[in-house]
Order: C-alpha cells, then structure tokens, then sequence
C-alpha cells in the first residue's frame, strides 16, 4: 500500500501548493504545470501506452482552444459551451488520421500528425472568420462565472488540478482494462497480440481518439486562462514538441510520468523566459533539442522509471503501474 | 469439416513459397505438416491463421469462406496458433501474456486473471504466474506460446515448431501436454522437424518440399515414401541409404 501513501502525499501537496507559495507568479506557474501535464498526460495515452508517437498533437489542442473561444467570440456563449464541440472536432480528425495510419507503421503515423497538424495551422491562420493570424478572444470581462474568466490564476489552478485528477483517473481506468492490456501487448509483438484475438488498429484507433478527446479538453482550458487563440499559441508545433517531450522526459506509458515532465519543464522555461525575456524562445528549442538527445541516450524509461525500478527491483516496471 | 485450404499459392515476387497446397482437417485431426528448412510449412500456415494473405485459393473454416478474415477475426472463430520464434510479450508478467489471450472470452479483467491462472496450472507454469516474461529461456517460452493460445479457447490450435530448441526431456513433456490438448477435444496442425514427435502424435501427415505437397498419409507411410526421404537427403544418398530406416535417418540432422 506504499502506492497509497505516495498518492496521498503527491495530492495533499497539489492542494496545499497555490496557498504555501501564493504569489501571483507561482500560482500562475503551478497552473500551467498543470496544463501541461493534462496535455501531456492525454498525449502518454496514445504515445506511451499504445507506443504511437504523435507529434502533431498539437491539431487536437487548437479544436478546444478554437472550440472555446469561438463560441464566446462567434456565438456570445461561454467558453465552457465550446468543450462538448472541441472533443467532437478533435474525435473525428483523430479518426480520419487514425484509419488509414494506425494499420501500418509507426512512422507513417506520426508524420501523418505532422502534416495534418501544419495544415490545420496554415488553414485557420488564412481563415477570416477564425481571425487568421490575430486569432480569437475570450470575454475581456467576464459577464458570470461561466465565462471562466479570473484575474487571479488560483480558480484555474483548482480547475486544472481536478481535470487532471479526472485524467489520470480516466488513464488508470484503461490500464487495468483490456484495453490497457491490448495496447501493451500490441507495442510488444502486434503481431501476436492480433493472434490472440486483439484487434490491434481498433485498439490503437479508441486510444488515439480518447487521447484527442482529453487534449482537446487541455486546449480549451488554455484558451480561457489566456483569454485567447492565435495560430501559434493553438496550433503551433513547439506545443506538440512540448507535450512529447515532457511526457517522455517523465516518463512515457507511466501514470505520473507527465506530470513530473511538466512539473521540471514548465518552471525551466517560465523561469528561463522571465530572465531572458524574449529571447527566451529560442534558447528553448535548444534545451529541448537536448533533452530529446538525453532521454534517447541515457533514459528511454523516462526519469520515474528510475525511481520505479529501485523502489521495486523484482516486479516489472511496463506500463500500467502507478508509483 | 472443420477447417479446409483449397488450392493455397503463396508467392513472394515470382517466388512460390507455397504452390498449390490443400488440406482438410476434421475434429480429432493431429495433422503434422514436414518437410525440408524452406520448404514453405510456416508460409502456408501463416496463410491458414491469417498472417499473411494468399496470393490465391480458399481457407474454409467450419464451411465459411474466412480468406479474407483478419487475424483476430479468425481467433475469434476459434483458430489459435503458437510462432516459430516465440513472439513473448516481453514487457509484462507470465501471467498477463496468457491474460492477453484470456480476454478473448472474458472482457473482466479478474475473470481473464482466474481463466489465466487455471491455463497456467494445466500447462504446469503456474509457480511462474509472477515472473517477468523476459526472463523465461526458450523452453518456458514456447510453452507460454501454448498457453497463451489456450487460453483463447481454440477448435483448432495451430503450433509451429513448438518443440524446437528443447531437449529431450523438454520434448517429453511438451508431447504429454499436446496429448493432454488433442483430449480435452481440440484439433490440432503441427509443425514439426522432429520425426520423434511427429511419429507419436500425427494422425496424418502432410509432406512439403519447395512449397508443393509430395506425400500425405499415415506416420509410417509418409516415412517410407521414396519422394520424401529423396526430398531430406537429396536423391543420391536416398539410394545409398536403402536398407536404414527412414525415421532414423530423417530425425537425424534436425535431433
Ligand atoms: N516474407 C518473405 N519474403 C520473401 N520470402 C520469404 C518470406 N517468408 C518466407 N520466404 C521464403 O519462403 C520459403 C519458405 O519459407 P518458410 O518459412 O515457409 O519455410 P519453412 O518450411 O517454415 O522452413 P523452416 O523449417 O526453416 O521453418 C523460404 O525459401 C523463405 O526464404
Ligand atoms: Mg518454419
């Protein structure tokens, strides 16, 4: 029961975090941290358990983000309403992505994200009526509380945290599921898997789609707490880079992986940002350029997997098990 | 007629690595499929189980035409199979490979644990239950195939070369446990370069040499046959050997 205890710790210091270190710039850092790791944790879902690398995962992002502030700015209807649409939107391109790609191999897929994920960001950056490169805003002053618009980055850190408990709820769910069971046996041999009777592109197909599903939610998320959507803060590919590297860093097909991706990413490159100022963003792709080299080098696990197999060196440390 | 192939040609480019090959199988069958390395038994065999589409002919199964039928469509039908070179799930526990096959007919997760834990016990591995599946050598492993497989709960149960790579003793055992299958009343195919095994569990035999069918019949008739004792030695040693019989000679290379 370690497991419980160590949930319990890692929970208790999630809530208590905004109001120990309650500054402005630390709430709003523990949010983002969050955010990302929403994200993250949506994309280990289809990259980590299902092993199928995306790296345009950033399309299903922009569907939410898009979804949300285009119901405010299109529709004068809260942001909120925009959520149930983005996850239909973002369902459906994951769909036509995943039938023709999921069955062959791997690297078809992800290049396949790629492209779908740039022409998306070219398509909307030349569409008037999503606001091409300006982009679309949120409620400037909200008119309730269902505009979820705060000042403070303390209501969108609560909201965060529950998202994300919902998240990792919903992951743990699958990997004690057969569904769980079916994808790590497809990344270990597809071909005996489908032997057995998985059927291994439907498999990966309902993985891929819940995973865009809860992406698209992170998306829309991040619409509100900004306020709004641009081509580049929706759809631009550093996201993708983003969310891939901190699940891989923590720990891809791990449960807490992500989140110790986001929770070491997020604060290097804030921090990092509030040094720099903007020059900032070019110095991070080349940590992340790094990283990428490390964890291929050194730690393909990710860094729980470290901490995992020296907490329990004789059982297994695959997928499906929280630390 | 529990499962047909009806003229199955399986070519690579303009190479027939299966030319023309038919079989039928009914309940009860312990068919032996042999012959020479290369002779195009996994080929054909990949096309009876799905993974590899014929280039052209019919696979019947319980009188449906299922040519077209995925992989795990045809589990589901009842078609299990074992590979050649074991395909262990590598990341999980003994016991979770065989729940992958488990959840075939039970979606639950302790229901697929319980039908995995009984498979163990029958094949003997259930002190294994826990082990990663990585640290299994080649015996354990093929036995896990075969676990795996039951645990689907199979008509038909396909091995190929289920028996290489153990020793004698090994043998033993996995021809007891492949008795212990044949009785609980399913069907099986064999792939096997060991005539021992062959001689005692084939009810009939069906005999490859580059990719066509030579001979078919009983253990014993299939031995003697001149085609095919020619097919393993070459035509010239065939003769030369006149006289020894065949069993000996054909088992020896591969024992
Ligand atoms: N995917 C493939 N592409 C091209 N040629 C292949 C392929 N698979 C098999 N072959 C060729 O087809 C022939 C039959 O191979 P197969 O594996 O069916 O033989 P086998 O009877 O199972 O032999 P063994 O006893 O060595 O397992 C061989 O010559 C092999 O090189
Ligand atoms: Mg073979």
């Amino acid at each position: 029961m370690r497991r419980w205890i160590w949930l319990s710790v890692v929970a208790a210091l999630a809530i208590a975090y905004p109001l120990l270190l309650s500054s402005p710039f630390q709430q709003r850092l523990g949010a983002l941290v969050l955010l990302y790791a929403i994200a993250a944790s949506a994309w280990n879902i289809v990259g980590g358990y299902a092993g199928q690398v995306s790296v345009g995962h950033v399309v299903f992002f922009g569907c939410g983000a898009y979804a949300a502030m285009g119901s405010y700015a299109k529709f004068g209807l809260s942001p909120l309403i925009g959520i149930p649409g983005g996850i239909v939107l973002a369902v459906g391109l994951a769909a036509i992505i995943g039938v023709p790609t999921l069955r062959l191999s791997g690297h078809y897929f992800s290049m396949a994200t790629i492209a779908v994920a740039e022409t998306m960001r070219l398509i909307v950056t030349n569409t008037e009526w999503l606001g091409a490169a300006v982009g679309l805003s949120g409620p400037t002053v909200p008119r309730n509380v269902f505009d979820l618009s705060f000042l403070s980055s303390l209501p969108y850190y609560y909201l965060f945290l529950a998202v994300l408990a919902i998240t990792l709820a919903i992951t743990w769910w699958m990997t004690n599921s057969r569904m769980g069971f079916y994808l790590r046996a497809i990344k270990d041999s597809e071909r005996a898997a489908r032997s057995l009777g998985a059927p291994a592109s439907r498999t990966k197909l309902y993985a891929f789609m819940l995973s865009a599903a809860l992406t698209s939610v992170a998306g829309a998320l991040y619409a509100m707490m900004f306020g709004f959507v641009d081509p580049e803060s929706g759809l631009g590919i550093l996201i993708s880079v983003k969310i891939l590297i901190m699940a891989a860093l923590g720990g891809a097909g791990l449960l807490f992986g992500p989140l110790v991706g986001a929770a070491i990413l997020v604060p290097l490159e804030e921090i990092s940002n509030s040094w720099l100022g903007g020059k900032g963003a070019g110095l991070t792709f080349v940590v992340y350029g790094a990283i990428i080299v490390l964890i291929a080098r050194f730690q393909p696990g990710g860094l729980l997997s470290l901490f995992i197999r020296r907490g329990k060196p004789k059982t297994d440390t695959g997928a499906g098990h929280a630390p | 007629m529990l499962l047909e192939a009806r003229n199955i040609t399986k070519a690579f480019g303009s190479f027939k690595a299966v030319d023309d090959a038919s079989v039928t199988l009914e309940q009860g069958d312990i068919l032996g499929l042999i012959g020479p390395n290369g002779a195009g038994k996994s080929t054909f065999f990949n096309c009876l189980t799905g993974d590899l589409k014929t280039t052209s002919g019919r696979v019947l199964f319980e009188g449906a035409d299922i040519t077209d039928f995925t992989p795990e469509l045809r589990a589901e039908l009842g078609l299990a199979r074992t590979f050649q070179v074991p395909q262990t799930f590598e990341g999980m526990t003994v016991l979770e490979n065989v729940m992958i096959g488990a959840f075939l007919r039970s979606s639950h997760r302790k229901e697929a644990e319980a039908k995995a834990h009984a498979v163990l016990e029958r094949v003997g591995m259930s002190r294994l239950a826990d082990a990663p599946a990585r640290s299994l050598g080649t015996p354990g492993r093929k036995r896990l195939e075969i676990a795996r497989a039951l645990a689907t709960e199979p008509k038909v149960l396909l091995l190929d070369e289920a028996m290489a790579g153990l020793n004698a003793h090994e043998v033993k055992l996995a021809i007891d446990l492949v008795r212990d299958i044949h009785r609980s009343g399913i069907t099986l195919v064999i792939v096997e370069h060991i005539m021992e095994v062959i001689m005692s569990l084939a009810s009939r035999v069906m005999v490859f040499h580059q990719g066509k069918e030579i001979a078919r019949g009983s253990p014993r008739e299939v031995t003697s046959n001149p085609a095919v004792i020619a097919a393993y030695l070459g035509t010239r040693a065939a003769k030369a050997a006149a006289g020894h019989t065949p069993v000996e000679l054909m088992g020896g290379p591969d024992l």
